[in-house]
């Protein structure tokens, strides 16, 4: 059973990191696509208010280089506030924001039960008396990170599921899965707080199997203790095929879309990537296109007299 | 009355059921003296038997009825088919990325829907939802387009067939989309439901070869082929203009003339040619204000360079780009140092930025839009203005396609600021604008009934929203002035203010940004825009 467990640990993360770096890359690899932005674009120096570049036409053919920077910032900012939502869906927020921060602390939880591991095996006790104030922080840490996302995440995935099915609009749109995921988010964290009530209130245990899992030396837990690190790791196994990638696709959806905001200058790889999806054969039916030549020899012919049927 | 409560499904109902209707008493009520309502035109009962109407009650399309079930199934083919292409680097390279950030990863929790100024108009009727269609079409394309989804579908993750009634529907159901963009601007996960929405129409026009007549056949097809969806050709062109230059001259006795295909010249004026016929006054602001600014200027009259319109930008790629470059060759011909867009909304949207990846080497020709071009002008110093000429009440209303989508947002109100005494916001305004309601090739099409639709669902918030930033002076003794910078807005706010009889009411008449500069040019004694026309 205990090396179960740390085998199980290290599978889910692995098959997490690999399944996402892959959705990414496939994202990531998708061609060039024609500009779509939408204002305000928070990188530009008067994107407060809407305004942009191309406003002042000695300007906007310039190449201002993109301040991603402050687009990202924004975005992180929104992934822990969720202001977007509290302004125009308060009730769903009241859900939503809990659901999400039981998620982004128990992903803290657990990098601090990793890096509090390499703390003991360095020598330093992580303990609520330990002499070593690294040891105290990691000791803290870890107990409020786990306590405040077991009862977030509980309470969250409690009520999203009660939002939903009461809400006749979110309910009309909703999927089973949709369901299975708010349960599951449930079952986890329900037995994290079942786990810290009953079995490890001081997240000793917990310490100590990352410590197994770093050394691979696999320690006995609990069985509570075991079934929350075998459903935690099912969840991670789970995520990928969940729509729970909107926390990373998000960025590129701003930054890459609505924010895109790039010139075509002459000379440049995304006028040499426009060339070469030129060349790219047309197959669609419609007669006005009168398919199966390149974009190119489509857009630049003379005559355009088809109808429509 | 009980809101109609649809579900997803309900848009595969067999048959010509149709799925809801509008009611006049569910829409949200307008103020006084708009508060008596009429009925809205129904099909007739001819139109019923030829035409399909299993939506709403309103036909955009005017689409025919299959003769038979073998047609039926060649549409429905094409349709699978075209979800597929859509997701096809070859095909679909133009927006691949965008759909499908859009498509995966939305949360359902209807936070865009109350952004929807049809959805809200409309009294919050499921069928207008701004996730209603697209959360149909995302199901389709995971059961049809993608590996394993009909084992997923039956599984539990949406469940739709594709038959007659569904793509029937959802065609007629992409055209009740302003593609404004509201909603995109309000989803917190970047998911655009507008841009679905377009490339739904656009598998329709690509693949099956539907498209709205006022769009395609009498739209781009004929501006590629004439030059301009008005049907003006190049000669018919020049004798429009010479003859306002002419009427210009004659009334004020300042002598203008437009230039026309000359080599060299800075810059290249691109009027949308549907305001040489219906704002006619707005083509000759443009010319009397480049002349007295010295500018070095040029209109085309090679077919489609006296026309920037590009109506491709609502519903196909392919014309969209044809278009785009026909516009790039004819700039690179004249060897202009840039096009300069006219009063119009979607043109400057297309040929700004969408064009901005379709054109390459010397085609990718500079490009400015209207306001910052006016607001050069204005501000030059070249020309002696008077505001005081310009003393009624002024309220601006936002293009979607050159403030929201463009982020052209501060010339215009600078020179409004300046010149305009009484000019006053709307609210809300800016970046947060309503549609004029005629949005996405909307206020071109008015085939069958859909006119009354038009004003009466998806131009309803703007109205109120005008009426609002005119309610310090309600009553039609005082003339009030909507600036919509925008060939396609302001045949919406003509349609909206014929239909409700805004003129005789309340005094409010519509026109663009030149009108007002030369209104209060110092230059001009007779007062330049005129009160007694629409």
């Amino acid at each position: 059973m205990n090396i179960f467990l740390v085998a199980l640990t290290y599978f889910a993360y692995i098959f997490i990191i690999l399944m996402y770096a892959v959705k990414v890359i496939k994202i990531a690899r998708l061609p060039v696509h024609l500009r779509w932005e939408l204002y305000p674009v928070i990188s530009e120096p008067k994107g407060r208010y809407g305004s942009a570049y191309i406003e002042d036409e000695r300007e906007w053919r310039k190449n201002h280089g993109k301040t991603v920077r402050k687009g990202i910032i924004y975005l992180l900012k929104e992934n822990l506030k969720f202001s977007e939502y509290f302004k125009s869906n308060r009730w769903y927020w009241l859900v939503l924001f809990p659901w999400h921060i039981g998620f982004i602390l128990i992903i803290v939880f657990h990098i601090l039960c990793f890096f509090g591991a390499l703390v003991m095996i360095a020598g330093n006790p992580v303990a609520a008396d330990s002499v070593y104030i690294l040891g105290k922080i990691f000791y803290y840490g870890i107990l409020v990170c786990g306590v405040i996302s077991f009862i977030t995440g509980a309470f969250g995935s409690a009520g999203l599921i009660i939002k939903r099915l009461a809400d006749r609009d979110l309910r009309a749109f909703a999927t089973p899965q949709n369901y299975l995921n708010y349960v599951f988010t449930l079952v986890v964290f329900l037995s994290g707080i079942y786990a810290w009530i009953f079995a490890d209130p001081t997240f000793y245990q917990y310490r100590e199997f990352w410590r197994g899992v770093v050394t691979l030396n696999p320690v006995s837990v609990e069985p509570a203790t075991a079934a929350h690190i075998i459903l935690f790791d099912m969840f991670l196994i789970y995520l990928p095929f969940t729509r729970s990638m909107h926390y990373i696709t998000k960025f590129f959806a701003f930054l890459w879309v609505r924010w895109d905001d790039r010139p075509n200058f002459r000379g440049s790889k995304v006028e040499s990537d426009i060339k070469g999806l030129l060349d790219k054969p047309v197959s669609w039916s419609a007669p006005h296109i009168k398919s199966g030549r390149t974009w190119a020899e489509i857009v630049t012919e003379k005559k355009h007299d088809e109808k429509t049927p | 009355m009980t809101k109609k409560h649809l579900k997803l499904t309900d848009i595969s109902k067999e048959g010509d059921v149709q799925l809801d209707e509008v009611n006049i008493d569910e829409l949200i009520p307008l103020p006084p003296p708009y508060d008596k309502n009429e009925g809205l035109k129904q099909l007739t009962d001819d139109q019923k038997v030829r035409l399909v109407n299993n939506l709403d009650g309103f036909s955009a399309l005017a689409l025919p009825k299959p003769k038979d079930k073998a047609e039926e199934n060649k549409y429905i083919g094409q349709f699978v088919a075209g979800l597929k292409k859509l997701l096809s680097k070859e095909n679909n390279w133009t927006f691949l990325q965008p759909l499908l950030l859009s498509l995966d990863y939305c949360a359902r929790c209807q936070t865009c829907s109350d952004a929807c100024t049809v959805y809200t108009a409309s009294g919050k009727k499921d069928i207008y939802r701004p996730t209603y269609r697209t959360e149909i079409f995302r199901r389709l394309i995971n059961k049809y387009a993608k590996s394993g989804g009909k084992l997923r579908a039956a599984l539990g993750a949406g469940n739709i067939e594709i038959n007659w009634g569904t793509i029937s529907r959802l065609y007629e159901l992409s055209y009740r989309c302003t593609l404004c963009r509201r909603c995109a601007q309000i989803c917190p996960l970047g998911v655009d439901n507008a841009l679905i929405t377009r490339e739904l129409r656009k598998l329709f026009s690509q693949e099956l070869g539907w498209a709205p007549k006022e769009l395609h056949e009498k739209g781009t097809v004929l501006q590629l082929e004439v030059g301009s969806p008005t049907g003006m050709r190049p000669a018919v062109a020049i004798d429009n203009i010479e003859f306002l230059d002419e009427d210009f001259t004659e009334s004020t006795g300042i002598k203008v003339a437009t230039p026309w295909d000359k080599e060299g010249a800075d810059v290249l004026l691109l009027h949308s040619a549907g305001d040489i016929l219906s704002f006619p006054a707005s083509v000759i602001a443009f010319t009397v204000l480049c002349n007295a600014a010295g500018i070095s200027w040029t209109l085309s009259s090679e077919a489609p360079g006296y026309d920037g319109v590009n109506y491709g930008l609502f519903y196909d790629d392919i014309q969209l780009a044809r278009i785009v470059t026909k516009h790039a060759q004819i700039a690179r011909k004249l060897k202009v140092k840039k096009i300069v867009m006219g009063e119009c909304g979607h043109e400057h949207k297309a040929l700004i930025t969408v064009a901005d990846r379709l054109l390459i080497g010397d085609l990718n020709i500079p490009r400015q839009d209207a306001m910052s071009f006016l607001e050069d002008i204005v501000f030059s110093g070249k020309i002696k203005f008077d505001p005081s000429k310009n003393n009624f009440p002024v309220t601006l209303h936002d293009p979607c396609n050159v403030v929201r989508n463009l982020g052209i947002v501060e010339p215009q109100r600078r020179i409004l600021r300046y010149l305009c005494p009484q000019f006053r916001e709307m609210t809300p305004h800016g970046v947060d604008n309503y549609c004029c309601g005629g949005g996405g090739g909307l206020s071109v099409m008015s085939d069958v009934n859909f006119t009354d639709w038009k004003v009466n669902v998806s131009g309803r918030m703007k109205f109120i929203q005008i009426l609002e930033a005119f309610a310090d002076q309600p009553g039609p003794e005082v003339g009030k002035y909507l600036c919509a910078p925008c060939l396609n807005c302001k045949l919406q706010f003509k349609d909206m203010f014929k239909y409700y009889g805004a003129r005789e009411k309340s005094g409010i008449i519509c026109g663009g940004l030149a009108e007002l500069i030369v209104n209060a040019m110092v230059d001009v004694k007779k007062p330049f825009i005129t009160w007694d026309e629409e």
